[in-house]
């Protein structure tokens, strides 16, 4: 786990270096070549690239992200790890929006394929998964927030706040799984276990319960893994749209304005939440296929 | 017994009336008037002398006084600074407001000027550092009375002290908890005491009701972080905002049309600008060229396209309120396609044989992709062809802005937060900001410059900014294209007009 860490550290940070002057960006459009060179000696940009990274590494060593240009004299793992609630909840409510509109769905559609169902599922998760996040976000805003004022159109204030954003990346999301539930379980419908069961009389629940959905779902638990890290991503449109004060959000302002200790920090909490969620889909096999267990 | 049933039931009911009247009572004595916010982006921290932001600033002016402040109508008026005089060319002595507590309830003191004005006097790697350099001390005279001495003499101190970045901090307060801890829990001497902050999302501020100009009309003050265009406007529409900043152009109609809200618009001192590269080798270097770009372009077109009308068309760097800015290039157009088709041909060009370079970024500023894509096709119109470079804010500037790499027309929109017509000119001399970006020195401009810079006697000053004025408008290292507006929208429930320092001072605003 270290060794990657370093590599990606090592990565954006020359990468950072490499992608301008972040000085230039926090001044007025007219400041001077003295004001300019005063700033980045003060925030020691203007020293060779191998000893700001040196220098960066020994801090990093002793837990201290560096300095942020933005939020100058504030603890930046403070400011990191104070938006992770927030994308955390927000992660966690898309989850359970995209588990529960894609099993029941992808369920259906396979017992039903090539009828009604089936169809209109597959109609509805094209659509889930054509349609951007920012317009999804930005129409749920403008019906359900401002035309039916159901829910609060930004911010994060209660539970209320919530629906609309995890709706809009829970949705796209939802799309995606449904297609694997749908084919997942109709490979596994068709085998001599399932037929078997059929076979003893099973109850019909069982049958597409215990022995169809659980063996389905391991390709969808992989994927839901995968997509944990897809969901960093798309909390960064999301949260800016519904002026959510998470992760996403803090990435995208430190991004554009080159604060460039906060995108590190950002980018070392997101690897470590993706490795995280790849050891959580590791154990989640185990739990799920007794064979891997054993194995 | 019906009326023994009833002579039980109506003392319940009495009781329940008053008991409903008392709730009520108890809800309408604790109702807060709140104001709230929205803004595109959040502060960064309550470190007043640190941030850069005029956004920002419109946050904590509420917080936190300056020696002297400008009222709506930009009008410098007393504030913790009762009196000034100006003792010779390089000391001014002001007077302290008797009486004036911090939120802590400790008294505020010269000593609290003396440390504040200095420390972004002196410590270069501030932010607001480069407007305050020429204050070369404070001297204490006694606890309500300050001498300011300058490192030169300066004419537009009071602007500096009546802006960004001049706002007086409590010296106790940093001496214990340090700029770390200030810059999450500010204390000020403002109408408004810190309640909360959540970063990216909202800034609390609740009415001081010991300020010295009496208590505000509003309880609560509340600024959220709304960067999206759509969102903000959403929140205005149903009502959950009072006040909408940076209105996008295209939803004015829509929101007028709702009946919840109005949008206003508010001349700023923000100009766009084109630059030019007038190196030797360059298109643009030749005068008669630059003078054709200016000619080609219908700024009233120009305003009416990428604005929607909301702007003003002028001839330079020029907007009302700003001190001594030459008045004669406001609301000017000198669109003239024919003579921008004569002076191309003097200059030895046909139609299409002159292909210039036009960047740009985009996103920056209000329909600045827009307004470079507009010049094209009116500079087309004249027979010049030009190729479009539109880049996001920070490659803009890292690539071509900020690296001093303008191939021939670079678009810039500038503000003046000094309030001042030298400051408007002050990046062209020929070591000046801009001097490898334009190429362009003339030392008759220069003189005129540094002459004005140190000028105490006012009419004089005015007459040699305006002569530099003129200098850039025959010579045009820079043309100016438009003044912006902007647009805030505000609910139907409070009456406020924006101001054109874009401060939003909670006393401005009242509730309908």
């Amino acid at each position: 786990m270290v060794p990657i860490l370093l590599g990606v550290v090592t990565i954006i940070f020359v990468l950072l270096r490499l992608s301008g002057d972040p000085v230039r960006l926090y001044l007025p459009e007219d400041a001077t070549h003295q004001q300019i060179a005063q700033v980045r000696s003060s925030l020691g940009l203007d020293r060779p690239i191998y000893v700001q990274y040196g220098i960066y590494i020994a801090r990093l060593v002793k837990g201290d992200l560096g300095e942020s240009i933005r939020y100058r004299n504030q603890d930046v793992a403070a400011i990191v790890m104070e938006r992770l609630p927030a994308t955390l909840e927000l992660a966690g409510a898309s989850l359970l929006v995209a588990i529960l509109i894609s099993l029941p769905l992808g369920t259906l559609a396979a017992l039903n394929r090539n009828r009604l169902p089936d169809l209109l599922s597959s109609a509805v998760a094209m659509l889930g998964r054509a349609m951007p996040n920012f317009w999804v976000g930005i129409m749920l805003i403008l019906f359900f927030g401002i035309r039916l004022e159901w829910f609060p159109v930004s911010g994060r204030n209660g539970i209320g706040s919530l629906v609309l954003p995890a709706l809009t990346l829970g949705a796209s999301m939802a799309a995606l799984l449904m297609r694997l539930v749908r084919s997942g379980m109709l490979e596994v419908m068709s085998q001599d276990y399932v037929r078997t069961a059929k076979a003893k009389g099973l109850p019909w629940r069982t049958v597409v319960v215990k022995h169809g959905l659980r063996n389905a779902l391991i390709s969808y638990v992989t994927v839901l893994g995968l997509e944990v890290a897809g969901l960093m991503a798309g909390a960064v449109i999301t949260e800016q749209v519904f002026a959510w004060p998470g992760i996403g959000r803090l990435a995208i302002q430190a991004i554009s304005s080159l604060d460039m200790s906060i995108v590190q920090a950002v980018v070392i909490l997101a690897s470590v939440v993706v490795m995280v969620a790849n050891l959580v889909v590791d154990l989640m096999y185990a739990l799920i296929d007794p064979r891997v267990r054993y194995a | 017994m019906p009326d023994a049933r009833r002579s039980r039931r109506r003392p319940v009911l009495k009781r329940m009336a008053l008991v409903l009247i008392g709730l009520a009572l108890v809800a309408f004595a604790g109702a807060q008037r709140t104001l709230t916010v929205a803004q595109t982006v959040d502060i960064p921290g309550f470190d007043p002398h640190n941030h850069g932001l005029t956004a920002v600033e419109a946050v904590i002016t509420n917080v936190f006084d300056y020696l002297l402040f400008r009222d709506a109508n930009g009008d410098i008026q007393p504030a913790l600074a009762t009196g000034y005089e100006q003792v010779d060319d390089l000391t001014w002595r002001f007077t302290l407001r008797d009486g004036v507590v911090w939120h802590d309830g400790e008294p505020f003191t010269a000593t609290d000027v003396k440390f504040s004005l200095e420390r972004v006097a002196r410590d270069s790697s501030l932010f607001e550092h480069d407007s305050f350099q020429q204050i070369a001390e404070v001297e204490i005279v006694n606890d309500h009375e300050i001498l300011i001495h300058t490192t030169g003499p300066d004419p537009v101190l009071l602007n500096r002290v009546s802006r960004k970045g001049a706002d007086i901090v409590p010296k106790h307060v940093i001496d214990a908890v340090g700029w770390e801890g200030f810059s999450v829990n500010p204390v000020g001497t403002g109408p408004f005491r810190f309640v909360e902050w959540v970063r990216d999302d909202r800034v609390v501020l609740e009415a001081f009701p010991g300020h010295w100009r009496g208590a505000p009309t509003w309880d609560r003050l509340v600024f959220r972080a709304v960067p999206e265009d759509a969102t903000r406007v959403g929140e205005l529409l149903t009502g959950n905002v009072d006040i909408a900043v940076n209105f996008p152009t295209q939803d004015v109609e829509r929101t007028r049309g709702a009946g919840a809200a109005d949008v206003v618009s508010q001349p700023t001192t923000r100009i766009m600008m084109l630059l030019f590269n007038t190196a030797d080798g360059k298109a643009t270097s030749d005068p008669r060229v630059r003078e054709a770009v200016e000619l080609a372009i219908d700024k009233e077109l120009l305003v009416e396209v990428v604005a929607g009308g909301f702007g003003v068309p002028v001839a330079a760097r020029v907007s009302p309120g700003v001190d001594m800015a030459p008045m004669k290039y406001y609301d000017r157009n000198d669109y003239n396609p024919e003579r921008a088709q004569e002076l191309l041909a003097e200059a030895g060009y046909g139609p299409g044989d002159l292909t210039i370079a036009l960047q740009g970024p985009s996103g920056r500023y209000p329909g600045d992709a827009d307004t470079l894509a507009v010049v094209q096709v009116m500079l087309k119109e004249v027979g010049v062809n030009s190729t479009l470079e539109s880049l996001e804010w920070s490659a803009y500037n890292s690539r071509i802005w900020g690296a001093d790499n303008v191939e021939n027309i670079a678009l810039i929109g500038l503000a003046n937060s000094l309030f001042d017509g030298w400051f408007a000119l002050r990046s062209l001399p020929c070591d000046g900001a801009y001097a490898k970006r334009t190429n362009w020195c003339n030392p008759e401009f220069d003189k005129l410059l540094t002459e004005a810079e140190f000028n105490l006697d006012l009419d004089e000053r005015a007459r040699q900014i305006e002569a530099a004025f003129d200098i850039v408008a025959v010579e045009r290292p820079m043309i100016a294209l438009f003044q912006i507006d902007a647009l805030v929208g505000v609910s139907n429930q409070i009456t406020w007009q924006p101001r054109p320092d874009e401060m939003i001072w909670a006393f401005d605003i009242q509730p309908k």
